[in-house]
């Protein structure tokens, strides 16, 4: 029987449904999200981690859905319709181009699929692990210290260069076979169908079950929000501390902004604080009672103390005279990304002036979801 | 938050000023120590003119009060710096140990020496007539 096709199905032609709606809708959908989460996390800075974690988590969350699917969903969208075993991969192999032609999924294809669900849902978990340990945000931030977060965000890199490699391999894969069976494969993919033809590889028809992938998508969302919820709010270990002591900010932050003492380990702090005769290149001599109650204070709350991102940083900071952190190659390395002329607008004024541009400076956490560089007001 | 809580956070927000002086008194006071009537004209000579004596990223006064003392200056950090002249910003000049402090170090930041009792009537005398 000819189903009807959809007006978007575009030239309709006497072909075989074999990719339902829903893994139609999912793969594009997936383009869509991985090419998002690909440029935010190559190519943008950090101020688009927003971007970048929304098109993420939408990915994972189709990828769970296509997983539920997998198992749920009708003939040719079924993970045991297209699992190949070792003998039907190696046979597939061999007969190279003169391979039969499957009208689902080819067992190259099917361990292609296999290996970028795979990698997206690893990619969301060191996403995740990243977001926890280096920005201490999301449902792993009380788990996984700060110090982690270098290495988490390094194996997140890897697998994202991983998942472009297949997604290159996939292309290759689609544009290779469309041209071996003389079939556009990616229509396919937007229409659904694919032509019938004598010897094709196919299944038998299973019907989906529609209500139980209905039942089982919605559970693991109730499931999944609610244990993200729960444990984004676990609090978190050593943070910085909360408030400024007031001798420090009226002593202090009378010339500068109010620098979080989880930035520099102790010996800086005690080293800053003795020479305040000459506090990058002025005078800025304290009695001494209330200069040695400042450092006591400093010291109790330095970097060596806090688990977050700027207090890792910073913990080794070397110095013989008091060192600038925007003169420090990590702080030089973190603010590549922007123009030299950015800090000398009216709005920032300076390099130290941190607070310019991320607004939970004064806090010590320096979340990316705090940035927002200020424009050049017009005159 | 009871009103009485939101007050008393904004009034412990605030720098406590000792209010221990005035002005004319702090005047007076550098006169009486320098030995001689207070010069304005003096007073705003020093505070516009560059000095080579101090630190370098800070030749004079005004690199960082501005050339107008009614109005704020920046500090080298972007931080505002409110205006010296009492009758704009009623708080400058009526806390002692405030006013020695930063005449301690800005002093030695531009000139490279303490400023002299002179020097601080001519000063805040100028900042008066304004």
């Amino acid at each position: 029987m000819r189903e009807v096709p959809a007006p978007f199905d575009g030239l309709a032609y006497d072909g075989h449904l074999v990719w339902d709606r829903f893994t139609r809708v999912f793969h594009w959908g997936l383009v869509a999200c991985v090419s998002t989460a690909l440029v935010s996390g190559f190519l943008l800075d950090a101020s688009w981690i927003r971007l970048h974690l929304v098109s993420g988590s939408l990915a994972i969350a189709l990828v769970t859905a296509r997983t539920v699917w997998g198992f749920t969903g009708p003939t040719y969208a079924r993970f045991s319709q297209f699992l190949p075993s070792y003998r039907q991969a190696i046979s597939h192999l061999r007969a190279g181009a003169a391979h039969a032609r499957h009208i689902g999924h080819n067992p190259l294809a099917a361990l292609m699929v296999f290996v970028l669900l795979t990698l997206i849902v690893g990619l969301g978990l060191t996403g995740v692990a990243s977001l926890g340990s280096g920005l201490k945000s999301g449902p792993m931030a009380a788990s996984l210290p700060a110090s982690q977060g270098h290495i988490w965000s390094k194996i997140h890199e890897l697998a994202a260069f991983a998942l472009l490699s297949f997604i290159a391999l996939h292309i290759g894969g689609v544009v290779l076979e469309s041209r071996r069976s003389r079939e556009n494969l990616a229509r396919s993919m937007i229409n659904g169908r694919k032509e019938m033809r004598a010897g094709d590889l196919t299944a038998p028809p299973r019907p989906a079950q529609r209500a139980l992938a209905a039942l089982f998508i919605s559970g693991l969302v109730i499931i999944a929000t609610g244990a993200i919820n729960r444990m984004s709010q676990s609090p978190l270990p050593l943070p910085p501390v909360g408030s400024m002591a007031l001798v420090y900010s009226d002593e202090c932050a009378a010339c500068h902004m109010a620098y979080h003492p989880s930035l520099r380990p102790a010996a800086s702090w005690q080293l800053m604080m003795d020479k305040l005769d000459s506090h990058f290149g002025e005078d800025a001599t304290l009695p001494k009672e209330t200069g040695d109650e400042i450092t006591v204070w400093l010291v109790k709350h330095s970097a060596e103390t806090v688990d977050s991102k700027p207090a890792t940083l910073w913990t080794g900071l070397q110095e013989t005279l008091p060192v600038a952190l925007p003169n420090t190659d990590i702080w030089q390395r973190l603010h590549g990304s922007l123009a030299d002329g950015t800090f000398t607008r009216r709005t920032i004024h300076s390099r130290s002036n941190c607070f310019a541009c991320h607004r939970d400076a004064e806090s010590g956490w320096f979340s990316p979801f705090q940035i927002s560089v200020p424009k050049e007001p017009k005159q | 938050m009871k009103p009485v809580l939101v007050l008393s956070a904004i009034l412990l927000s605030q720098p406590v000023l000792a209010q221990d002086t005035s002005p004319q008194a702090l005047v007076d006071q550098y006169s009486a120590e320098a030995g001689a009537a207070p010069s304005p004209k003096n007073g705003r000579a020093l505070f516009t003119a560059n000095h080579a004596s101090g630190k370098p990223h800070t030749p004079s006064c005004v690199t960082c009060h501005s050339a107008d003392p009614t109005k704020g200056g920046q500090a080298r950090t972007g931080k505002p710096i409110d205006p010296l002249v009492p009758r704009v910003n009623s708080e400058r000049f009526t806390d002692m140990k405030f006013v020695e402090k930063w005449f301690g170090r800005n002093c030695n930041s531009v000139l490279g020496r303490d400023c002299s009792a002179q020097e601080k009537a001519d000063i805040i005398s100028w900042f008066m007539s304004l």
